[in-house]
């Protein structure tokens, strides 16, 4: 061990606290109106009357369901139809010039007509989740389908593989390394997704909170929201880092 | 004793031990084939003029030099391509595409690499309506013989070049195929292990006497495999010799370095070194 990696460690582990110290000063020397900039402490204390007193628990959970229920369903969807349309070029053929029309289209854009099309109801978040992931997903799959090794299609012929398995027994597990970068790519797409969802009207979420909690001007509480938002999306992407080095295991 | 009688013979139903398989030995027959292929909106003649039988249990090799049409005929065997004149049969069918009644070994293994070496032999007795059971059984069956049972449950990336294509082989046995067709299955492979491979296939085919259509360019490979050694021309691919390799079964790498083995290479070399000349004219 040498005096270099000593160093590291040092300002690795020092970075979190100095940097809550510095945070810490500039409000408490009211450098900038520690109304508007509270200091970690008050936003710990807005953290800790939340998860006590107040519904953290219930709004962790309400965001969580939306983000599970969305891309779930925008990861299933996209993934059939990309195969789909990866294998057929009728298919392919046919929706690429819808697709081409509404992907790039962003998801938050559709909050306006998703409040006229379902009111507040859940049914509405988990639409915007779904489009937002449900593109990523798709084109991901597409071209993974596509640069499935010829070969295997091949083999998977001469060994009497019906069309229907081909499907299912070749494409699919050929393409899943592309699809896992396409499902990590969606997970922060459907978390910038929920912020729109919920800042469009809800009862309950984390973003629902902030959006409350800034209009009382209860900004340690804004600010602990947006600490437990970057701390979900970040625990859903180092699970998809766990899952996509265990799913590539054959090569 | 029922009870215990009955529980016996479940039992021996989950370890499911098939004898010496019972392989098909199909036939292969070209009828005035020619095959062509389209690229650059020009069409290219691939193999024409392509008359050629293959008879049940025997092990015919096709040799010529590089790009002469013989992979592309074999492709048109398999049913990947369409003959545009002649006919093509297999057992007196039409050939209209691929089917599991002609099965294939690759010069690039193409063994799926999600699926374990089992798996990948399995695959295509599932796909023929197998239980996982006798699926299992008769993929075991093929591992066996092609004495790779210590790895049922690897993935191929583990393996060898040469072990890979004994699966390969074995996947491909293990659809009971009337015809096993290979496309240069030990091309990739170094010197040693080729000849190890080569080996190994005729001590199987002398167990299993299947009907074997052989794509090669290797001169000694295909005398050394085969029964029959049909030579084919440079591009448009015609067959220009049909010659028949008598050297006593079974054969070791000693054959090799008979006189007979001499004669047959002195004049296959002479009809391909005619052909790849005439080949390289062409390009220049």
């Amino acid at each position: 061990m040498n005096l270099k990696f000593n160093y590291n460690i040092i300002a690795q582990f020092s970075s979190i606290p100095l940097f809550l110290l510095l945070w810490q000063w500039v409000s408490d020397a009211e450098i900038v109106n520690p109304l508007l900039f509270p200091p970690p402490t008050r936003v710990a204390e807005a953290f800790y009357r939340w998860a006590t007193d107040g519904p953290l628990i219930m709004d962790a959970a309400m965001s969580v369901s939306r983000v599970v229920v969305g891309f779930t369903l925008g990861s299933v969807v996209g993934i059939i139809v990309g195969i789909l349309t990866g294998r057929y070029q009728l298919v392919a053929s046919f929706l690429t010039p819808i697709f081409g029309i509404l992907r790039p289209i962003p998801p938050i854009a559709f909050v306006p007509l998703v409040i006229l099309w379902f009111g507040l109801s859940e049914g509405g978040k988990y639409f915007l989740i779904f489009w937002g992931v449900f593109f990523t997903v798709w084109i991901a799959t597409h071209l993974g389908v596509q640069r499935v090794d010829q070969t295997y299609i091949r083999a998977a012929r001469c060994l009497g593989t019906p069309e229907h398995r081909m499907l299912s027994q070749v494409l699919f597990p050929g393409s899943l390394p592309f699809i896992f970068v396409g499902l990590r790519t969606s997970v922060s797409i459907a978390f910038y997704t929920l912020v729109a969802a919920e800042l469009a009207g809800a009862f309950s979420g984390v973003v629902y909170r902030i959006d409350i909690a800034q209009q009382n001007l209860q900004i340690g509480q804004v600010m602990a929201g947006l600490l437990i938002l970057g701390f979900m999306s970040a625990i859903a992407d180092k699970l998809f880092s766990v899952i996509t080095q265990r799913i590539g295991w054959w090569e | 004793m029922m009870k215990l009688l009955k529980s016996l013979s479940s039992k021996k139903s989950e370890l499911p031990v098939v004898a010496e398989p019972k392989m098909k030995r199909g036939s292969i027959s070209a009828r005035d084939v020619e095959i062509s292929f389209s690229n650059d909106e020009q069409n290219h003649i691939a193999a024409t003029d392509i008359n050629l039988d293959i008879k049940s249990g025997e092990f015919v090799c096709l040799l010529g030099p590089s790009g002469c049409g013989k992979s592309t005929l074999l492709n048109a065997v398999a049913g990947f391509i369409q003959a545009n004149a002649g006919t093509l049969t297999q057992d007196g069918k039409a050939i209209t595409g691929p089917g599991r009644d002609r099965g294939m070994v690759f010069q690039s293994h193409s063994l799926f690499p999600w699926k374990t070496v089992l798996g990948n032999i399995m695959h295509g007795p599932l796909m023929s309506g197998q239980s996982r059971i006798n699926a299992e059984g008769t993929a075991r069956t093929f591992l066996e013989l092609v004495g790779l049972s210590a790895y049922a449950n690897s993935y191929p990336k583990v393996l060898s070049g040469g072990m890979k294509q004994r699966v390969g082989i074995a996947r491909a046995l293990a659809n009971y195929p009337s015809v096993l067709m290979m496309d240069e299955p030990f091309g990739a492979l170094d010197a040693q292990t080729r000849l190890m491979m080569q080996e190994e296939l005729l001590k199987l085919w002398d167990d299993l006497k299947i009907t074997v259509l052989f794509v090669t360019h290797d001169i000694d490979e295909a005398i050394f495999l085969a029964d029959r050694v049909i030579v084919m021309s440079a591009s448009p691919g015609r067959l220009i010799a049909d010659i028949k390799i008598d050297l006593p079964r079974p054969r070791n790498s000693d054959a090799a370095l008979s006189l007979e083995f001499l004669a047959f290479k002195r004049q296959c070399s002479l009809l391909i070194r005619e052909q790849t000349l005439a080949a390289f004219d062409q390009q220049h």
